[in-house]
């Protein structure tokens, strides 16, 4: 019957990990063709796969886990879902009906774990309940802001002895959620008449717009404005990259020029971005001269961090429609050449700090391959065309920085969470969910060994996957506060040489490794991995261990224009 | 800061209660007093009724009153909060 309602709701993949109480699933699992599993090596790979699956596709990730252990394994994958607004349904088994509460084998209160980091949980008491339970479940994950939602399935609940007549609800009538939809048109003509009036605008768009799918009215909505745009680290690829009205990503890490903007706009629009304290530095110095408008299809998103002076609730993809086609009809009371001297101090910002995209040109051994050159690389290399997820840490934040995005959906990273072990098994759903696209995973040798296990994984499905880690052997964000905060006492952020050999390793598993020491291999050995089609391959890429990771906001206490932008350079 | 009455209609569920409770821990706000009853008498929630075009039966819905210490943009934030929560029908300052 579970099988039955999952085929229902679309479901092609679903990723888990069997055991006691989920054995009768895994048998009906068995019984039938239409849905295919991805044995993983960890439940939290079960969960980053999955997720990986979502954000690539926008279809919601399925995780099937056992009882206990099983289910606090993927703790970790349900909140970096959660925390990004990630669509995802876990089916997590349960002893059965009678055994809980007396403290049995693999029993733990699952719906009690997972209660703050989910969007709702459900547990089937009654086997007829199934269908709707799971159509339920997927609605709520898919609609309104995303999230994770859970069900515990107690064992008894699934026996194989029970037959019911199966039925699946067309429609879901939950009447206690009702997510707003459209915006309301009073503000929607206060926000063009803002708009119209405005001097120094900013579009400043995340994740919400990726979820809602809004690139397109974005894009339609610039034509008109022709404003300059940022993207949080969430909402990269939102708005192209490529476009010269792109300033690229704001925030802690952000380039010069889009903190320089945001901090002296009259006007900031928010797109399904939420104002997080990676954006904002300290609240009460933010952009101290800018009106907000906020469009947010989550009442508790706005005016939380940041006060809007307008905010337009409802799916984003809508509430930009609604302000493109009021634009249109009050066309002639606005003009892009008035923004002229916006964009000349704009670009004078960039002239004057910006980034140097032209670091992969040095390929002379005096110097230490650069961390951002090599990024740099794997976006020349792979036409700027692959699907990258990341890790977390410094080479996250470099692949945030130096790989321009022109799309939504194809760059995969655990932003809020900062889950480190994510990059790898996300990879794997992405892999899965796009199998003829290329797939990058940049990651660190810190992060890429808490989900190492599922190079297994990738050899079972035969997911060419291309890993490229960039071995600093360090910690190295860790390190990098260590150096700015803590004297350059590196505790605990090294490993002391006790790293293993990347390339042996990954052999191992059956799959690919090189090796990569010296600025002038770099290029052909990049060439050498991304020529192996069919093969996944581990680049080990060993980069200068000194690099910190600039512009980086000066924290605490600093705004968006206090900025770090080397080891002993502010702006 | 000010004593706030939060007033919140929800399902009759088995862990309803422990979401709100919970969400209140979560976000670091402080509960000073609660009380739960499922609403036996659903006149006076007829309002609610027609706001959500729905029907209540005896017993189907719980009625928790919450006093917090709050500013009026945490309470706002709170309600918000409290709203999210599918369970919930809605949740109000009580005047």
């Amino acid at each position: 019957m579970l099988m039955q309602a999952l085929h229902k709701e679309g479901v092609e993949l679903i990723f888990g990990y069997p055991g006691g109480a989920a054995l009768h699933v895994y048998d009906a699992l068995f019984r039938q063709q239409d849905i295919e599993h991805i044995l993983v090596r960890h439940e939290q790979g079960a969960t980053h796969a999955a997720d990986g699956y979502a954000r690539s596709t926008g279809k919601p990730g399925v995780v099937l886990v056992t009882s206990g252990p099983g289910a606090t394994n993927a703790v970790t994958g349900i909140a970096t879902a959660f925390m990004d607004s990630i669509p995802m349904v876990v089916l997590s088994c349960q002893v059965a009906s009678h055994l809980i509460g007396t403290d049995a084998f693999q029993e733990t209160d699952m719906i009690g774990i997972s209660r703050p980091i989910v969007k709702h949980s459900f547990t089937i008491e009654d086997q007829k309940d199934i269908p709707r339970i799971i159509k339920e479940a997927f609605h709520i994950a898919m609609t309104g802001r995303q999230g994770p939602v859970v069900i515990d399935i107690p064992k008894d609940m699934t026996a194989p002895d029970k037959l019911f007549d199966f039925a699946y609800p067309d429609e879901v009538n939950i009447r206690s959620y009702n997510p707003p939809v459209e915006p309301n048109d009073s503000q929607v003509q206060r926000a063009v008449n803002a708009i119209l009036s405005a001097k120094k605008p900013v579009l400043y768009a995340g994740g919400g717009a990726i979820s809602s799918n809004a690139s397109n009215e974005l894009w339609e909505l610039n034509e008109i404005l022709k404003a300059p745009v940022t993207n949080t680290l969430m909402g990269l690829g939102v708005y192209p990259a490529s476009d010269k009205y792109f300033l690229g990503m704001l925030g802690m890490h952000g380039t010069y020029q889009a903190n320089m903007a945001m901090h002296n706009s009259d006007l900031i629009i928010a797109i399904g971005a939420r104002f997080d304290d990676r954006i904002t530095n300290t609240p009460s110095l933010f952009a101290p001269n800018a009106k907000i408008i906020h469009l947010d299809i989550d009442y508790s998103s706005v005016s939380k961090i940041i006060e809007a002076n307008i905010a337009l609730f409802g799916e984003v993809k809508n509430s930009l429609r609604k302000i493109i086609s009021l634009l249109k009809e009050n066309l002639d009371q606005y003009d892009s050449d008035e923004l002229i001297p916006w964009h000349k101090q704009i670009q004078d910002w960039k002239d004057l700090h910006g980034l140097n995209h032209d670091l992969y040109t040095d390929n002379s051994d005096n110097n230490m391959i650069l961390p951002q050159s090599v990024v740099q690389h794997v976006y020349h290399q792979t036409n700027g065309n692959a699907y990258v997820t990341s890790d977390v840490g410094q080479h996250q934040m470099f692949a945030a920085q130096y790989y321009h995005f022109d799309e939504p959906r194809k760059w995969i990273n655990s932003g809020s969470m900062g889950t480190m072990g994510f990059g790898l098994p996300a990879a794997m759903g992405v892999k899965l969910a796009h199998p003829d696209s290329e797939v990058v995973c940049i990651t660190g040798e810190g992060s890429i060994q808490m989900c190492i296990q599922e190079l297994s994984t990738c050899l079972q499905y035969n997911l060419p996957i291309k890993i490229i880690n960039i071995n600093n052997e360090a910690l190295g964000m860790v390190k990098q506060w260590q150096d700015m905060n803590y004297g350059g006492r590196h505790s605990e952020s090294t490993y002391q040489n006790s790293l293993p050999d990347f390339v042996e390793l990954s052999k191992s598993y059956g799959h690919e490794g090189i090796k990569i020491e010296k600025n002038s291999d770099l290029e052909s050995g990049l060439a050498k991995a991304f020529a192996q089609k069919d093969k996944l391959v581990f680049v080990d890429i060993y980069v200068d261990p000194s690099e910190h990771v600039y512009p980086m906001l000066v924290a605490p206490n600093g705004s968006l224009k206090d900025i770090w932008l080397g080891k002993d350079k502010k702006a | 800061m000010i004593k706030r009455k939060i007033l919140i209609i929800l399902e009759n569920k088995p862990g309803a209660l422990a979401r709100v409770v919970g969400l209140f821990h979560q976000r670091g706000y402080n509960i000073e007093s609660l009380h739960v009853d499922a609403v036996e008498d659903t006149g006076p929630y007829k309002y609610l009724e027609d706001e959500l075009n729905i029907e209540l039966k005896p017993n189907e819905v719980s009625k928790m009153t919450i006093t917090t210490t709050v500013n009026d943009n945490l309470l706002t934030q709170i309600l918000r909060q409290i709203n999210k929560l599918i369970d919930v029908l809605i949740a109000n300052e009580e005047n």
